[in-house]
């Protein structure tokens, strides 16, 4: 099914005008609604300013419009509100590819039926914490973070856009050096187009007023279809230029992730002592292990008696992060969520994306990619040394 | 160097403690430091009793169960071979030494294999010293 590409774009005015490229992912999602394929269609939209974005359930066609564009500024996971609140509707859902990758962990483990879920991707060069944004806007681009009504990445340059049609644009890089810019997970995330979603769109190879997409899936390709002759979108072949830049920016993209990997794995890992300092500080809050999408237990051991600490010090890293460890790093999809909100600051998600980057070492599994389960959950007399 | 270290060993019922029975019964000595828990099969052990005995002071905690093949509930074994993968890459995380952790695979007739590997394992604790976690 890869290698099927296609430039899309709505046929509505106003969608076309308002969606981060062509539109075409709000569009295909009207006709889902429009048509019933879906009972719900779970979108981010804008809440109060652009470092606000709010997970939207829309069950209306005519109330797309009001969730179009691409917030860079809103770090959130859409795979636990559909296995918590939603598991029997049938729903499509515009997901990141850490938003896919969870979604296939959940589906790994009977929590999502796959049948029920339609996920149109969005290719993604990271997203920003809403607090660092805002500093980083005062700082370096020496702007009122409330003046900014859009932002944007785009060719490696995080671009914010004042009221009067002004643009200011930084190197991501260069905000990187100085401890701002994307969360640390997204500068390791070393998948970009979401390949493991239906469809994978972006503004990667596109031109204006049009969206990217490739698809990867017979149910991908079947909405596509139907969504083109139901009138809601257009397509168009990308030039073979065009494919060609776009493979070449996502390469770039994927090194730079891996290159990120090998030094916050290695040379600018944490020791053992500096582990433990960070590890005293935990208030076991488990705002970690609840915001975690690949943590689902309805009884979690880290409560059981067995494990219990005294309640005036820090838990016991082994009892508390090291079970936690235990149960799921080996699925970690580096969605950052833990490290995201941690009251005290603990770099969460570094330890369990190591973690998981050596079992895919050991064993060769990949969190949140293909139809395999973990090894860990196999039936099957394999081993491995 | 210390001679008080601890050492915590889980055994399956069906192979690794009729070992160590075989080695009591034919009265081979091995280092009395070892303390044996029944498992009924190493598939029941997860990483989490791994690090329980650790935090409660273990110096060194050993894991025995049959041989591959061998397993009395088929695939035992192969389970606990894999999660054994995992958790001395996250002991190790926590500056606990990967060699502090021992999993074997010892028949019920292999009171020798049991001895030996007893007594080596003690003499690897005992370099390492008590574990200051
Ligand atoms: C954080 C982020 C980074 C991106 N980086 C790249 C990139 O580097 N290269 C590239 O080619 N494309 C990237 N994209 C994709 C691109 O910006 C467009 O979203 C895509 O091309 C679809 O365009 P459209 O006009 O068809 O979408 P629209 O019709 O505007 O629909 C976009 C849909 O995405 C939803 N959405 C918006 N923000 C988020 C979010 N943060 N998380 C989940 N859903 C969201 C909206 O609710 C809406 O349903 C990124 C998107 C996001 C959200
Ligand atoms: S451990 Fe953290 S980074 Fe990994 S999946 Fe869970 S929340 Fe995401
Ligand atoms: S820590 Fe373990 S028991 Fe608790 S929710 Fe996560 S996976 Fe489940
Ligand atoms: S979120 Fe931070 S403080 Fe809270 S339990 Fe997790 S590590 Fe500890
Ligand atoms: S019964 Fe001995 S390992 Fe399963």
């Amino acid at each position: 099914m890869s290698g099927n590409y296609v430039l899309a774009k709505s046929n509505e005015n106003l969608i076309n005008e308002y969606g981060a490229c062509g539109g075409a992912v709000s569009s295909i999602f009207q006709y889902l609604l429009a048509n019933d394929v879906v009972d719900g269609v779970l979108t981010l939209s804008k809440g109060e300013d652009i470092y606000d974005g709010i997970p939207r359930l829309v069950t209306d066609a005519g109330e797309i419009l009001e969730t179009c564009g691409s917030l860079h500024c809103a770090p959130t996971m859409v795979s636990d509100l559909i296995s918590k609140y939603l598991p029997d509707k049938r729903i499509a859902v515009a997901v990141k590819p850490c938003d896919a990758k969870a979604i296939n962990e959940l589906v790994k483990r009977h929590k999502i039926d796959p049948e029920k879920i339609f996920t149109v991707g969005l290719n993604c060069g990271g997203t920003v914490i809403p607090e660092t944004a805002q500093k980083m806007i005062e700082k370096f681009y020496d702007v009122d973070p409330s003046k900014v009504i859009k932002e944007e990445i785009d060719k490696g340059q995080f671009i914010i856009e004042l009221e009067d049609g002004t643009e200011k644009g930084i190197k991501i890089d260069d905000l990187e050096e100085q401890g701002y810019g994307r969360r640390e997970n997204c500068q390791r995330c070393d998948l970009k187009v979401p390949r493991n979603a239906d469809l994978a769109c972006g503004n990667w190879g596109s031109e204006p007023g049009w969206t990217f997409v490739e698809i990867n899936s017979e149910k991908g390709q079947d909405i596509l279809d139907k969504a083109i002759s139901e009138g809601f979108i257009e397509t168009k072949e990308p030039s073979e230029k065009a494919l060609g830049i776009r493979e070449k920016v996502e390469n770039i993209m994927i090194n730079m992730g891996k290159r990120n990997q090998k030094d916050h794995f290695g040379e600018n890992y944490l020791s053992v002592d500096e582990w433990k300092e960070q590890w005293n500080k935990c208030i076991k809050c488990f705002a970690c292990r609840d915001v975690c999408p690949i943590c689902w237990c309805r009884e979690c051991e880290l409560e059981k008696d067995y494990f219990k600490d005294g309640s005036d010090s820090a838990p016991d890293p082994l009892g508390f992060q090291g079970v936690r460890l235990s149960h799921m790093s080996f699925s970690c999809i580096n969605c950052g969520q833990c490290e995201d909100v941690c009251p005290m600051e603990i770099p969460v998600s570094k330890i369990y994306h190591k973690l998981q980057r050596s079992y895919a070492d050991l064993v060769g599994y990949e969190a949140g990619l293909g139809d395999e389960k973990p090894p860990l959950y196999s039936p099957l007399k394999e081993n491995f040394d | 160097m210390s001679k008080d270290v601890k050492i915590v060993g889980f055994c399956c019922n069906w192979c690794c403690y009729g070992g160590a029975d075989t080695a009591g019964t034919a009265r081979m000595q091995y280092p009395p430091n070892i303390r044996i828990i029944r498992v009924m099969c190493s598939g029941r052990m997860n990483p989490s009793m791994i690090f329980k005995a650790f935090k409660e002071g273990a110096d060194g905690v050993f894991v025995g169960g049959c041989h591959i093949g061998d397993c009395h509930y088929d695939a035992g074994n192969y389970k606990w071979n894999r999660r054994a993968l995992l958790t001395k890459e996250i002991i190790q995380e926590f500056g606990i030494d990967k060699e502090r952790f021992r999993f074997e695979w010892i028949s019920a007739s292999e009171g020798e294999k049991f001895q030996r590997t007893m007594k080596e394992f003690y003499k690897t604790i005992s370099e390492l010293g008590s574990l200051e976690y």
